[in-house]
C-alpha cells in the first residue's frame, strides 16, 4: 500500500505541494493529471527523494519515504522515470540497464543476468542496441531504456513522468502497453501524462491537481468522473 | 655529429620529459577525477602530493622498502581523502556558490597542510635516495633505470584506472554519478559514498605520486604549490574530467616543456606551456576531451 498524506514542498518562499493526499493498492494505475505548473512533477520528485518535503507523510507498506535519500527511496522499492528520461550519455544501453540492477539488492549474478535478457526479449531494439551509447537511440528508444531500467529493479512502487511526451503513436502503444504489464505484475504506478485519453486508458483512478492541491479525484472508467476531469484541465 | 646529437642529448631530454609528464599525469589524473565527478576543484591537491612524499620518507627512514610504501602509502592517503570529502567538503556541497566555496575551502586546507609539514618535518630540502640506481642503455642511448621504472609504472596506473571507469561496474557508477547524480542515486547508486569514495582514490593517486617522485624532484614543504601549476595546467588543456585529456596533454605538455628548453632555453620552458594553457582557454575552454561521464 502507498499513500501520501498531506504533503508539503517548498521551493524556497514558493509553496509548490500543499498538502496533497493520496492513496495506492498494488496493481493500480493512478493517473495524476493538470495544467502545466501545477506541481505534478515537483510531486513525483518529492516521492523520489530528489527534493524534500516540508510538511506531511510519504508511505510506502508502512515505511516512511520521506526524508530519505534518492538512494535510499530507491532500495525500498521506489523506481521513477523522470520526464526527460535522464539517460546517461557516456554509458552503453547495457551499462544503463545493468545500473538498474542495483534498486533490488540480494540477488545472484545469474538472476540479474536473467533479468537482463528477459527485458531484451521484451524489446529486442534494445538487445540489438546493447552496445551502443544509450543517448545515440532515437526517442522512444530511449523511453524504452528508461523504463527497462526501472523494470529490472521490480520496483513495487514506479513514478513514470511523461512518459509519451515526444513520442510517435505506435511508441506511445508500446509504452502504455509495458505499463499495464508491470500494473499486472502488482507494482503501483503513479502516471504524469499529459496525453490523458491514453492515461486514462491504463489507469484505475485519477487526480487532478491546481496550485498544488487536489481539486479532484474520480475513476478512470467513469465517464461522469472522466467528464469532470475534463473540465477541471480544459482539454475539451 | 647529428646522430651524436640525438643519443647524448635529445633521446635522454625526452626520456626525462616523458618521465616528468607521467608524473604529472599521476598527479593530474586524481586531480581530474574529483573535478569530473564532483565538478571540485580541489586546491589542496599539491599539498596531498606532498604529504604522500613525506610520509615516504618518513616511513622509509623507519625501514619500510619502497616497494612496501609504494602499497602503503596510497592505502594511508584514502582514509584521509574520505575524511576530507565527508567531513569539509560534502558540508558545503549544495551551497549555492559551490565552485567557490569549494575552491577556497580546498585552498585554506592546502594552507593548514603546507604549514603542518613545515612544522612537523621542518623546512629544509631532503631526498631519498633513488630506490632503483643505475642506468640501462637502450639502443646506444644511457637512460636512467628509475625513470624508465616510473614511465613503465605510471602507464599501468593509467591503464588500470581507464579500465576500471570504462570497463567496470563501479566505473558505470562513477560516470552516472558525475553525469546525473540524482538519477544515479535513484537506480540505487550510493552517490555521496561514490562521490567519498572517488575523492579518496583521487588524493590516494596523488599520494602515489609523490612516493614516486620524491627521489628524483626532492622533497620540500612547498613541493605541491611548485607542481600542481604543471597539473592544473594539463587538466585545463586536457579538458577538466577527462582521463585521456589529462594523459595526452600530460605526455604532449612535458614533451614541449622538455624540448623547448633544450631548443630555446629553459628560462622559456615554463611561458610556452602556460601560454598553450591560456590559449586553449581562450580557443577551446572546455580543453582538448570531454568530460568524465559527459560521453
Amino acid at each position: 500500500m502507498f499513500s501520501i498524506d498531506q504533503l508539503q514542498v517548498h521551493y524556497g518562499l514558493s509553496h509548490i505541494i500543499q498538502g496533497v493526499s493520496l492513496e495506492a493498492a498494488p496493481g493500480e494505475v493512478i493517473g495524476i493529471f493538470g495544467r502545466n505548473g501545477v506541481g505534478k512533477t515537483t510531486l513525483m520528485k518529492a516521492v523520489a527523494g530528489w527534493v524534500g518535503a516540508s510538511g506531511g507523510a510519504i508511505t510506502l507498506d508502512g515505511q516512511r519515504l520521506d526524508g530519505l535519500t534518492a538512494d535510499k527511496v530507491c532500495h525500498h522499492g521506489v523506481g521513477f522515470v523522470p520526464e526527460d528520461r535522464r539517460i546517461f550519455p557516456g554509458l552503453s544501453v547495457e551499462e544503463n540497464l545493468k545500473l538498474g540492477l542495483m534498486q533490488r539488492k540480494g540477488r545472484s549474478r545469474a538472476e540479474q543476468n536473467r533479468e537482463i535478457e528477459l527485458i531484451y526479449e521484451r524489446m529486442p531494439r534494445l538487445a540489438e542496441r546493447r552496445r551502443q551509447a544509450g543517448t545515440t537511440l532515437s526517442g522512444g528508444e530511449q523511453q524504452m531504456l528508461a523504463m527497462a531500467r526501472i523494470m529490472v529493479g521490480q520496483p513495487r512502487l514506479a513514478l513514470i513522468d511523461e512518459p509519451s511526451e515526444g513520442l510517435a503513436p505506435m511508441i506511445v502503444a508500446d509504452i502504455f502497453a509495458i505499463i499495464k504489464e508491470m500494473k499486472a505484475a502488482g507494482t503501483i504506478i503513479l502516471l504524469v501524462e499529459q496525453n490523458v485519453d491514453g492515461a486514462l486508458g491504463v489507469a484505475d483512478r485519477f487526480y487532478a491537481l491546481e496550485r498544488g492541491a487536489v481539486v479532484l479525484t474520480g475513476n478512470a472508467k467513469d465517464a461522469v468522473d472522466r467528464a469532470r476531469l475534463m473540465d477541471v484541465i480544459a482539454v475539451l | 655529429m647529428f646522430l651524436d646529437y640525438i643519443q647524448f642529448v635529445l633521446a635522454p631530454q625526452m626520456v626525462t620529459g616523458l618521465s616528468l609528464g607521467m608524473a604529472v599525469v599521476l598527479v593530474a589524473l586524481g586531480l581530474t577525477i574529483i573535478f569530473g565527478l564532483l565538478d571540485v576543484i580541489n586546491m589542496a591537491h599539491g599539498e596531498f602530493y606532498a604529504l604522500g612524499a613525506y610520509l615516504a620518507l618518513a616511513l622509509g627512514a623507519s625501514g619500510v622498502s619502497f616497494w612496501l610504501l609504494i602499497v602503503i602509502v596510497p592505502l594511508l592517503m584514502m582514509p584521509i581523502g574520505y575524511v576530507v570529502e565527508r567531513g569539509l567538503i560534502q558540508r558545503v556541497f549544495n551551497m549555492p556558490d559551490r565552485h567557490v566555496t569549494t575552491l577556497l575551502l580546498t585552498f585554506g586546507l592546502g594552507l593548514v597542510l603546507e604549514e603542518g609539514l613545515k612544522v612537523v618535518f621542518g623546512p629544509t630540502t631532503q631526498r631519498p635516495a633513488t630506490p632503483i640506481p643505475g642506468a640501462v642503455e637502450v639502443m646506444g642511448v644511457i637512460l636512467p633505470t628509475y625513470r624508465m621504472f616510473l614511465i613503465g609504472l605510471g602507464a599501468a596506473i593509467v591503464i588500470a584506472v581507464a579500465l576500471v571507469v570504462n570497463k567496470t561496474r563501479l566505473g558505470a557508477m562513477v560516470r552516472a554519478a558525475a553525469f546525473d547524480r540524482n538519477m544515479a542515486a535513484s537506480l540505487g547508486v550510493p552517490v555521496e559514498r561514490v562521490f567519498a569514495g572517488t575523492f579518496a582514490f583521487g588524493v590516494a593517486l596523488a599520494g602515489l605520486a609523490g612516493v614516486l617522485l620524491a627521489p628524483i624532484y626532492s622533497v620540500f614543504p612547498t613541493m605541491g604549490r611548485d607542481f600542481i601549476f604543471l597539473a592544473f595546467t594539463v587538466v585545463i588543456v586536457g579538458g577538466m574530467g577527462s582521463i585521456a585529456g589529462a594523459v595526452v596533454a600530460g605526455l604532449v605538455i612535458t614533451q614541449i616543456q622538455a624540448l623547448s628548453s633544450l631548443v630555446v632555453s629553459p628560462v622559456w620552458s615554463d611561458p610556452i606551456v602556460f601560454s598553450i594553457m591560456v590559449l586553449v582557454l581562450v580557443l577551446r575552454p572546455q580543453g582538448l576531451f570531454g568530460r568524465l561521464g559527459h560521453g
